[in-house]
């Protein structure tokens, strides 16, 4: 393009000048065509995201004019507010109930269905579901569920002798309820990613270990997780990401304040709760750069991590 | 690809031939999305210079809203008032409306949340009104209840004018308590004692034969964190000290820690109440309506779902006195009305704010059944009780409003609201004794308070 560009024009043929002129409208016509996404990434993601960044020096109750107050914000998160290292913990906690669960549940789900066996493609698109229901309407309905007089889940363990559990009621159930619910949401796309890693995992080495004597649990520990490490990867970064960034679920499921008694009182509900309750702008904007840079060195050392494992393969 | 491989040469007949070229087709859809946007650009900037009114009804609420609001524009034809109902959280709407610099002319109001506007100067301080009207200044303060209308002095300013009570008294099934051969009071200066309220709820609630509840003596239709404190105000003790913009609260206090007990043991202790636990799956209004508990406790808010409930037969009554009560009172719970600080048409909202909150705004609130009004002549007036005909008691309701006691009015106060639900929770449901407010939550609320 640029030598075109640069080449005298008296010596460029017809049909190479005409090229120029398409190549250009296209060009132009590219370009218009993505100025409304530009446009909308600019306004709704780059916009917001500075203007958080700049929030999260400044006390700002959304009326009053913003007042620069540097790194106090981030100072009172550490050491003022004993809420933060209530909301960490169980971020954390929450994080990691839910992230190893799906990654477990997936990959076996993944090649339970990664099989040529007759109506597979139905179990596929019912395993599917749960990703296109809305999350609120999901969580509204798990309550019920939840129930603990009457719910489905109490009932259901009754038949086998367990007594009522207190789902949403007592702390430390409450937790469990709400991992169980995220589980359920983020299986199926964890599914999905590795199904189609495990679908493109050459049949023939399969073949090779059966003839070697390799056992099915050994095939899949010794050929399809070292091939699918990339898409497991991935699983793995997303569903930290998801769980850090829970907020629909626990808002729905145990109450705008994370109750009972603060144990689903993740980082999502905090910052919602300062920000639109408290009105305290600034102090939740430090939050969320917080949570980014959180989850930015997870997901870098996530990423180094599993580099260097697949080096060492 | 069309028109790359037939430029515009115009013996082209191929390309025209078409009935609708790719072209065409996206220059249509540049249009029809300019359009689009153009259209929704300049639908948000409303010019139109009608008075927006703020406020949180259900569908029937509403619409008695909206028969003052047409009084009002009949009797001001050059008022024109565009309504805007609230959707779940109003505060967060109201935050959302007035930072996006649209912010309502008029808005309703709380007597626990106003102050944290108020605070950050959201609100007009009214009282620039009652200095340009000295004569209304005088009528409304005269026919207020004061605690009402004190209740929306904030740092010397006036933001808010009262509009109807909605403080908690006792509803009860009157079959139920006749079967029982049970009377409970008829005024709140007859109140019951904790003791005589407890032996009735005992009375009333049945069990059958594999002991499951069937009829619950006392069920809880409001916040439940806040009815225990209701009931620690009536052994006693007062939310805070002072109640409005207050250094400290008294969550520590005596009184006020053996009230909250004495309303957690009703679920855990007595079981005349349902648990947390029961609440999930069983609406406390329902099992009113339906009969299945004797007694509830809520507001007038619910005065029209236990009316059109069929079969049932019900009464008000006043709140049960601890043994350190002091008579038997309400809470200060009001709605009012106030005037956006940065409203272009102050004039026409202080207008609009007079006639709702005044006599003749209160006449049809007081007629309607839905409200309980707070200007002491339309509480009193013979179209409230008109209204409320199936009320024996109904002392209890006009003499509601003047036996409220103030909640504590704070800019803070949804923080501390957070801390109560966190520290209520254990003791509702009957894991903590009350006594562990003095450990965490009495320290915590002070400390949240003295920073502000």
């Amino acid at each position: 393009m640029t030598v075109r560009e640069k080449a005298p024009a008296p010596t460029v043929p017809p049909r190479t000048a005409h090229r120029s002129v398409l190549a250009r409208r296209q060009a132009t016509a590219g370009r218009i065509f993505v100025a409304p996404n530009l446009l909308a990434v600019a306004v709704f993601m780059l916009f917001p995201l500075g203007f958080s960044l700049y929030m999260a020096f400044h006390k700002w109750d959304m009326f009053t004019p913003a007042k620069f107050v540097g790194w106090a914000n981030f100072h009172r998160l550490f050491t003022g507010d004993p809420l933060f290292a209530i909301a960490l913990r169980n971020t954390v906690a929450f994080t990691i109930g839910t992230m190893v669960p799906t990654v477990v549940i997936s990959l076996i789900v993944a090649a339970t269905l990664n099989r040529k066996i007759k109506g597979i493609g139905v179990f596929r698109t019912v395993l599917f579901l749960p990703l296109a229901v809305s999350t609120v309407v999901m969580a509204v309905v798990w309550r019920f569920v939840f129930d603990t007089n009457n719910g489905l889940l109490n009932i259901m363990l009754g038949w086998f002798g367990i007594g009522q559990v207190p789902w949403l009621v007592d702390p430390k159930w409450a937790m469990v309820s709400l991992c169980l619910v995220s589980i359920w949401k983020s299986v199926p796309f964890a599914t999905v990613i590795l199904l189609a890693a495990m679908q493109g995992v050459p049949e023939d080495l399969y073949e090779a270990a059966k003839i070697d004597g390799a056992g099915a649990i050994r095939r899949f520990f010794s050929i399809t997780v070292p091939l699918i490490r990339s898409a497991l990867s991935f699983v793995v970064v997303i569903s930290i990401i998801n769980s850090f960034q829970a907020f629909d679920q626990a808002y729905v499921l145990t109450g705008g304040h994370g109750g009972p008694q603060s144990a689903t009182y993740v980082f999502g509900i905090m910052l919602f709760q300062n920000a639109f309750a408290f009105g305290d702008v600034g102090y939740a904007s430090a939050l969320a750069w917080v949570m980014f840079a959180i989850l930015l060195v997870v997901t870098v050392m996530q990423l180094r991590f599993s580099r260097r494992n697949s080096l060492e393969q | 690809m069309a028109d790359t491989q037939y430029p515009s040469h115009p013996g082209l007949e191929r390309h025209h031939s078409r009935p609708f070229g790719r072209r065409r087709l996206l220059r249509g859809a540049g249009v029809l999305g300019a359009a689009l946007v153009t259209a929704t650009l300049s639908g948000c900037d409303r010019t139109d210079d009608a008075l927006t009114f703020f406020f949180q009804a259900n569908p029937e609420e509403a619409a008695v809203r909206m028969r003052v609001v047409d009084e009002f524009q009949r009797r001001h034809p050059g008022i024109k008032v565009r309504t805007v109902r609230s959707g779940g959280d109003p505060m967060q709407q109201i935050f959302t409306f007035c930072a996006g610099g649209k912010c309502p002319d008029v808005l309703m109001v709380w007597e626990l949340t106003y102050a944290g506007l108020a605070d950050r100067g959201v609100l007009l301080d009214l009282n620039t009104i009652l200095a340009q009207d000295p004569t209304y200044a005088a009528e409304l303060k005269s026919d207020s209840v004061p605690a009402l209308y004190d209740t929306f002095e904030f740092k010397g300013g006036q933001y808010a004018f009262p509009e109807q009570w909605s403080g908690n008294f006792l509803f009860f099934n009157k079959k139920l308590f006749d079967d029982a051969n049970l009377r409970p009071p008829g005024r709140w200066e007859d109140a019951w004692s904790f003791a005589e309220f407890l032996e009735s709820a005992k009375a009333l609630t049945k069990r059958d034969a594999s002991g499951t509840v069937t009829q619950w003596g006392f069920v809880d239709t409001w916040v439940r964190y806040y009815s225990a404190g209701l009931f620690a105000m009536n052994n006693g003790a007062s939310w805070s000290s002072p109640w409005n913009n207050p250094g400290r609260m008294n969550f520590d206090d005596d009184a006020f820690i053996e009230g909250v007990q004495f309303y957690a043991d009703l679920a855990n202790k007595y079981q005349v109440a349902p648990t947390a636990a029961d609440q999930q799956s069983m609406s406390t209004t329902d099992l009113f309506a339906r009969g299945q508990a004797a007694m509830a406790m809520g507001g007038h808010w619910r005065y029209s779902t236990f009316s059109e409930a069929g079969g049932l037969d019900f009464d008000v009554t006043a709140l049960p006195v601890g043994p350190k009560g002091n008579g038997s009172w309400s809470d200060v719970g009001t709605t009012g009305l106030a005037i956006a600080a940065g409203s272009p048409r102050k004039q026409e909202a202080c207008e609009f704010v007079k006639f709702v909150t005044g006599p003749v705004g209160q006449a049809v609130i007081a007629e309607s059944r839905l409200f309980v009004p707070t200007l002491t002549s339309a509480v009193n007036s013979a179209g409230f009780a008109k209204a409320h005909t199936r009320v024996q008691n109904l002392d209890v309701l006009t003499r509601g409003p003047a036996r409220s006691r103030h909640l504590p009015v704070t800019p803070a106060w949804e923080r501390v609201d957070a801390l109560m639900d966190r520290n209520f929770g254990p003791v509702l449901r009957g894991v903590q004794s009350a006594t562990s407010f003095k450990t965490d939550l009495a320290a915590d609320v002070d400390k949240l308070l003295r920073k502000q």
